[in-house]
């Protein structure tokens, strides 16, 4: 299906590619970009991806068209840009999930991120916060380990092996504590039931809790990235409130298929600094819990694989890995 | 009371703007044609326009996107009623009656009926979430796993009375459409389960790939088949409106439904979908004829449709007393809300006022237009049988290729989609019931995941189910319908429900 699909695809680009004049031809981009989410519109990374695109145009001068392509943990994405021809017009929107965490999760992966993508620059990191609801009311993080290791807790998660399932077990490896996991559908029926007073506490992204922090529906008492986060600035990140190793993010970061001919990786890299330079953008992400990010080319190679082994540890320590 | 006056008219000053009326119209218009084409659904349709409402002011943008929602729910039954294809999942229940009045040469009064109804509906269902949206939040915070799991239950006990035929067949249905819900990765543990190596399964069947392989491609088959005797009305059209009278007549089972919509359409998990199968349910069950159920009744089309635009409706309930999105349309409005710098939740109607009460005036703005777009046009739609089939059949399968193509951008589905109309047409030879199967599929994503969530809860104590006054209560009263069924003194009645055609 794949190989019919790029096949497709290349068919496309060459039809398209023809007619155009030499000189047009030298210049990238000279045809739309195209820039692949795998999740639905309206989430996180689809916002997250809207916003870049929206000003990535204006810097590169050419359309970047985003394109959901939803399905398979997110697996679909990843290997549709796998497969297309690696001329720049096709780009992904990864994020941490289906980027490092699936490798763990699936036993055949039909594209590794590691093997079959080139990274080009991280775009943005969000932190997450940890909230508890009316079932358990303490009101710092300190309070919460000790409550978690009096007795059992147990906490929801947007699903199994998300961002925020990950995070909430990592809490408890780094602070000692064991807790039982309740996995749900989306963060928004998980939040439901946590305002409810049917589960305990939640690890989630920030964006899905900021108006049930400010309605007083769930408490957050920490945020676990390394700074406190500007929208809500009298939570303490995790470290200040005493959990010195811990920390966790949701990320998201520009990549192409394998083998990006070097001018085009550099004008990439170069347009998404601009872009992330770009004040409006800046405040954009922010709404949107997320932070601008300045890892390029290698060094951001070299951040997912440090991830992909942090978050495979957790993975196999939890015993959530498939055989 | 009082305050509630003063902010729907503040909600009508903002909603009444040209700008405003002209983006409620639009969302309206676009969510009738949306909900009346096969397979396009409102999921894909808000997720196209998405980008589009960063240009307008997020009061309009909601509003706009709301009007396409409700607007699908208004469309979607009138496919169902004309050729015996939901043009929406919520349809498929107004199918089952809809399409018997249509081929009594009463295709008028059920589209005449769904439409009134659905405005009924909707008017009630907008004035509850003003006059009580705040206290009927806690209403949906009151179900935990446990409480919709027992909900759950209740809902499958009611549900066998949906067959038109046999009892075992319709159980046999029930049952196949809960193994299929549970094709994809497992909530708990992530390991894959019947997907076959196919990722297209990995994430489960989509609801709409099973509604338009069983409804809308096996319904073109079924057609096909016998040329002479085809299922589209032709000459007997009938009158175009219902009279009073009738509307009357039906009154009670609109209001029956508009409650039973009401309070599921605030359950989180998408509780709306429910509504529909649940007020035919209770309308069959105390039916003074409930054979006539299945062979056109007037009340089969009204309190479905009411309910499912009443869900439809108070679905937004979560959304704007919480920020928490009950189903993936409202998740796109979250996306929306979010996009514009409007954060969902419990502040928005303090901080926002004008948005908060400008869309739920314009829901009801949106519903009478609903009402003058629809009521002229059932006109139109039923000479729409008129065209040939030639013409009719490949126009509704490109349509739903192109519905199911756009859910994930990926011609599997539409492969999949193909393969379930060949199921739906070997249980129509079979004489087995095509919506209880899309009940059970409902159902059983729901009932497996609220089971295991209640009990990893209660660490493995079924007792939890018991526990809960709410979640007992639920249980006993399917129980008792249950028992009612069982009973020799009423097995007469029963017979009646059940009657084999």
């Amino acid at each position: 299906m794949l190989n019919r699909r790029s096949a497709l695809a290349l068919g496309a680009a060459s039809l398209l590619a023809a007619p155009a004049p030499l000189k047009a031809q030298s210049r990238y981009p000279n045809k739309p970009i195209t820039l692949i989410v795998s999740y639905a519109a309206g989430g996180g990374t689809d916002a997250v991806a809207r916003i870049f695109a929206a000003r990535l145009e204006k810097i590169l001068d050419g359309r970047v068209l985003v394109e959901n392509r939803p399905g398979a943990a997110a697996n679909l994405g990843t290997e549709a840009v796998a497969a297309a021809a690696p001329d720049g017009y096709t780009l992904l929107i990864g994020n941490q999930g289906p980027m490092v965490v699936n490798p763990h999760l699936f036993k055949r992966l039909k594209a590794d991120p590691a093997t079959t993508l080139d990274p080009i620059a991280l775009i943005a990191d969000a932190s997450l916060a940890v909230v508890v609801g009316p079932r358990l009311p303490v009101a710092t993080l300190p309070e919460l380990v000790a409550a978690a290791k009096a007795k059992t807790l147990v906490y929801g998660s947007a699903s199994n092996a998300s961002a925020s399932h990950l995070a909430a077990l990592l809490l408890g490896q780094v602070a000692g504590f064991e807790a039982r996991h309740v996995p749900y559908r989306g963060a928004g029926p998980a939040l439901n039931d946590l305002v409810g007073g049917h589960i305990d506490f939640m690890v989630t992204t920030i964006p899905s809790v900021t108006g049930l922090i400010e309605g007083k529906k769930v408490s957050a008492l920490a945020v676990t990235g390394t700074s406190r986060f500007a929208g809500l600035p009298e939570v303490p990140t995790a470290i200040e409130a005493g959990l010195k190793e811990y920390t966790a993010s949701a990320w998201y970061g520009l990549l192409g298929p394998r083998g990006l001919p070097a001018p085009i990786r550099a004008q990439l890299s170069q347009a998404t600094r601009e872009t992330l330079r770009d004040p409006t953008v800046v405040d954009r992400l922010k709404d949107d819990g997320a932070t601008p990010a300045d890892l390029e080319g290698q060094a951001f190679a070299e951040f997912m694989a440090k991830e992909r082994a942090r978050w495979g540890e957790i993975v196999r320590a939890a015993n959530i890995s498939l055989e | 009371m009082g305050d509630m006056f003063s902010n729907l008219g503040l909600g009508l000053q903002v909603a009444m703007t040209l700008k405003n009326i002209g983006l409620c119209f639009a969302g309206c218009l676009i969510g009738t044609l949306v909900g009346v084409l096969p397979g396009v659904g409102p999921v894909a349709t808000i997720a196209i326009l998405l980008p589009v409402t960063l240009t307008l002011d997020p009061t309009g943008a909601l509003i706009m996107l709301a009007g396409i929602y409700y607007g699908a729910q208004y469309g979607g039954s009138t496919t169902a009623i004309l050729v015996n294809i939901p043009g929406e999942a919520t349809a498929v229940v107004t199918a089952i009656d809809g399409h018997e009045m249509a081929k009594n040469g009463q295709a008028g009064l059920a589209l005449g009926l769904a439409a009134i109804g659905s405005f009924i509906a909707g008017t009630i269902a907008t004035l509850l979430i003003a006059a009580l949206g705040v206290p009927m939040t806690k209403l949906g915070l009151l179900f935990g796993p446990a409480e919709y799991f027992s909900l759950m239950i209740m809902g499958l006990v009611l549900a066998v009375v949906l067959a038109r035929g046999s009892l075992l067949k319709a159980i046999a249905m029930i049952a196949l459409g809960i193994l299929l819900s549970a094709i994809g990765t497992d909530i708990e543990t992530g390991r894959e389960r019947l997907t076959f190596d196919l990722e297209m399964l990995y994430d489960g069947l989509e609801f709409a790939v099973l509604a338009m392989g069983l409804f809308g491609f096996a319904e073109i088959l079924k057609n096909l088949q016998n040329p002479e005797a085809r299922d589209v009305v032709r000459s007997k059209i009938g009158r175009l409106l219902p009279r009073l009278s009738e509307i009357r007549e039906n009154l009670p089972a609109i209001l029956r439904g508009t409650g039973l919509g009401s309070v599921l359409g605030i359950l989180p998990g998408n509780g709306a979908i429910l509504a529909p199968f649940a007020s035919y349910a209770l309308e069959k069950r105390i039916a003074k004829q409930p054979a006539k159920f299945g062979h056109g009744a007037p009340a089969g089309v009204a309190g479905p449709e009411s309910a499912n635009n009443a869900g439809a409706q108070t679905s937004f309930i979560p959304l704007l007393t919480l920020g928490l999105p009950p189903n993936a349309v409202m998740a796109l409005m979250v996306g929306a809300m979010l996009i514009q710098g409007v954060i969902p939740g419990p502040q928005v109607i303090d901080r926002n006022p004008e948005l908060f009460w400008g869309l739920i005036a314009s829901m009801w703005i949106g519903n009478l237009m609903l009402l003058v777009i629809n009521l002229p046009l059932i006109g139109l739609w039923v000479k729409l049988l008129r065209v040939p089939y030639r013409l009719l059949f490949p126009a509704i399968v490109l349509f739903c290729c192109i519905g199911i193509y756009s859910i994930g951008n990926t011609a599997d589905m539409v492969y999949l989609t193909a393969v379930f109309g060949l199921v739906g047409y070997v249980l129509h030879k079979l004489d087995f019931e095509p919506a209880p199967l899309a009940l059970g599929f409902v159902l059983g994503r729901l009932l497996e995941e609220k089971l295991r969530q209640a009990l990893i809860i209660s660490d493995g104590d079924p007792m939890v189910f018991l526990r809960s006054p709410l979640s007992l209560s639920l249980l006993l009263i399917g129980a008792a319908a249950l028992a009612i069924s069982a009973l020799p003194a009423l097995r007469a009645r029963r017979d009646e429900v059940f009657a084999e055609e």
